[in-house]
């Protein structure tokens, strides 16, 4: 399991690549997480989220944007998911912390999910997926 | 130049139809030669892509700061017809009227040269970066008339002076808005950031007027050399970015069932006349109005803090202007002759109005509007007026900033946080931000060249230019 950021000018493009589908989903939340709030990131807290979408482009940009909403409204910063996927319904538990301004300030805003660009392709190696953040 | 892309006159291009498939208009965009060299194959195919909407007149426009965006390209501008035409959220983007004002002092640079303890205190007192909160609260009742009013709300709420809404664009409040097609999620994001700053490339600069090009203008506008301003550059917050991801998910089913082809999954649309595309506009102009009422709340603690530091008074920092860059809206403009209603969408462009436009205050009529460039951290920023030339060909639009050339990626790999602030000191610029990563980030090496950028603009003449100011401290998120 592994990301990587992607050369693009305007925004930030992240390359994830994973052996599960679930795997990938928990693998761009935490680089989402990252370019956000950094490495230094508690697991204090769960939240549980539950999306559904009509395809898994959609249903990665829909759990994404629930995140993002979830963590500003209520706070929180989160360290790692549990994902767990039935056909296009996502369930998760969200392991987290309450934002600290010392340790979470200094990472971009990720303002939403594009959908240009985004693409999951699946072969013999595994999961791969190329996702936008508007940052 | 990019294979495909034709040369029809100074700094001006045409992308032919055909460049992609089902094209109903030609591409144009305004370059020159050397900032040909830095465009993407990705921005043009994009600016190609809008050009296949449909209901889409004339052409399908990009300025000089034009690059690879989603949905529309960065620097794009495109007019649908109001009756066959559409409107998408890919050609605002999330952060739906991100836009920059300028805000006079009676101040002269030699009083605030220097001063660091200055550009701490705005650095602690307006709430930038990640996670930030403001310290003006707004109630849930308040966000109400916030959607609605826009900076006229923040006005009355003791947040600025009657004069400031002369000086805004659409007088600081779209009236189109409607606060039923925002979500609750939308209203809950907006509750806490009014007054806050954000990351990425938005700021807050103390600037000096160092050059004027255009006395009559400048003195029109209210600029004199060596005065400091202080140049706001934010938008709607987290508010603005649910909108735009509530309704590209609601307009991606009215894509299909409105039977649209799109090139683009962030192109998704609705004709203007759709109950879709009409919820857009409606959650889309309050989000607007959010961004202006938190422009003038930042407005209001920045003038707070140099009142108190200076012992100026508030009533002596008056307004230049403030314009939107992300935004659609419906204007009339001439087409063939004939005066026509469009939806005009700016995706990182500003409105230039020339003079005698509607929405330009008596004392402005003859001159046409200010126009706000920021440049990027540490360099020079620029005041042009709009033209008839604007009016003519792009749908009264101009550029917005210099536009990105390098990635996060790169501008990480080959800059130094720390590097930077140091050469920018040396430059008489302080710099206060959060994190090194915010620096780097925004860099002067990672964008083209303003003055570049500029020039197009003024040789062409959708725009002229009025004054430059350098920058002499700046807080970023």
């Amino acid at each position: 399991m592994s990301f990587e950021e992607i050369s693009h000018t305007a925004d930030i493009k992240i390359r994830a690549r994973a052996p599960t589908l679930e795997a990938l989903f928990s693998e761009t939340f935490n680089a989402m997480m990252q370019i956000m709030y950094g490495t230094n990131r508690a697991s204090e807290i769960v939240r549980k989220i539950r999306v559904e979408s009509s395809d898994d482009e959609s249903l990665i940009a829909d759990f994404l944007s629930e995140v993002l909403f979830i963590s500003e409204v209520e706070s929180l910063v989160f360290s790692d998911a549990s994902i767990n996927l039935d056909g296009l319904c996502l369930t998760a538990d969200l392991r987290g912390e309450l934002f600290d301004p010392v340790r979470h300030s200094g990472g971009s805003e990720v303002k939403g999910i594009s959908y240009s660009g985004l693409e999951i392709k699946h072969d013999a190696n595994g999961y791969m997926l190329d996702i936008i953040f508007d940052v | 130049m990019l294979e495909g892309v034709k040369q029809i006159g100074v700094n001006e291009w045409e992308v032919p139809i055909g460049y992609v498939a089902g094209m109903r208009v030609p591409g144009r965009f305004f370059l020159s030669e050397s900032l040909g060299k830095t465009l993407e194959p990705g921005a043009v195919q994009q600016l190609a892509n809008v050009a296949t909407l449909p209901g889409i007149v004339k052409n399908s426009l990009a300025m000089p700061d034009i690059h690879w965006g989603y949905g529309f390209p960065i620097g794009g501008v495109a007019a649908f017809s109001v009756d066959e035409g559409i409107i998408s959220p890919g050609g605002v983007g999330f952060d739906i009227n991100c836009g920059v004002r300028l805000l006079s002092t009676p101040l002269q640079y030699k009083d605030v040269t220097g001063r660091r303890d200055l550009i701490d205190e705005l650095f602690r007192t307006v709430p930038t970066g990640v996670g930030a909160k403001s310290a003006l609260k707004v109630s849930q009742q308040a966000l109400e008339s916030m959607v609605v009013k826009g900076a006229q709300w923040a006005v009355k709420a003791g947040y600025g002076v009657e004069r400031d809404l002369m000086r805004c664009e659409e007088g600081g409040f779209m009236k189109t808005a409607d606060s039923h097609a925002l979500s609750a999620k939308a209203k809950q994001r907006g509750v806490p950031q009014g007054g806050t700053l954000g990351s990425g490339n938005h700021f807050l600069e103390v600037q000096v007027v160092h050059e004027i090009f255009d006395p009559a203008a400048a003195k029109t506008f209210g600029l004199t050399l060596g005065q400091v301003c202080c140049m706001i550059h934010c938008g709607s917050r987290g508010l603005g970015h649910q909108v735009c991801t509530d309704h590209l998910k609601a307009l991606e089913s009215a894509t299909r069932k409105y039977q649209i082809a799109i090139p683009d999954r962030q192109l998704a649309c609705a004709p203007l006349t759709s109950p879709e595309g009409m919820a857009y506009f409606g959650a889309m102009a309050a989000a607007a109005n959010y961004a202006w009422a938190n422009r003038q709340m930042i407005t209001h603690t920045t003038r707070q803090v140099l009142a108190k530091m200076f012992r100026i008074d508030y009533e002596e920092m008056p307004l230049i202007y403030d314009v939107a860059h992300n935004v659609a809206k419906i204007e009339e403009h001439v087409l063939e002759g004939k005066r026509m209603k469009v939806c005009v969408h700016r995706k990182g462009a500003t409105r230039s109005f020339g003079p005698g436009s509607a929405d330009l205050p008596t004392d402005l009529e003859s001159i046409g509007q200010p126009v706000i460039i920021p440049g990027s951290m540490g360099t020079s920023s620029f005041i042009l007026r709009g033209t008839q030339i604007a009016m003519d060909r792009t749908f009264g639009s101009t550029c917005h900033g210099a536009g990105r050339i390098m990635s996060r990626t790169q501008a990480k790999k080959k800059l130094r946080g720390k590097e930077i602030v140091a050469n920018l000191l040396k430059e008489g610029i302080i710099v206060r931000a959060h994190s090194d990563n915010a620096i780097t980030d925004e860099a002067p090496d990672v964008y083209k060249s303003s003055d570049e950028v500029v020039n197009v603009v003024h040789e062409v003449g959708i725009s002229k230019l009025v004054a430059r100011l350098s920058p002499i401290g700046v807080i970023k998120g």
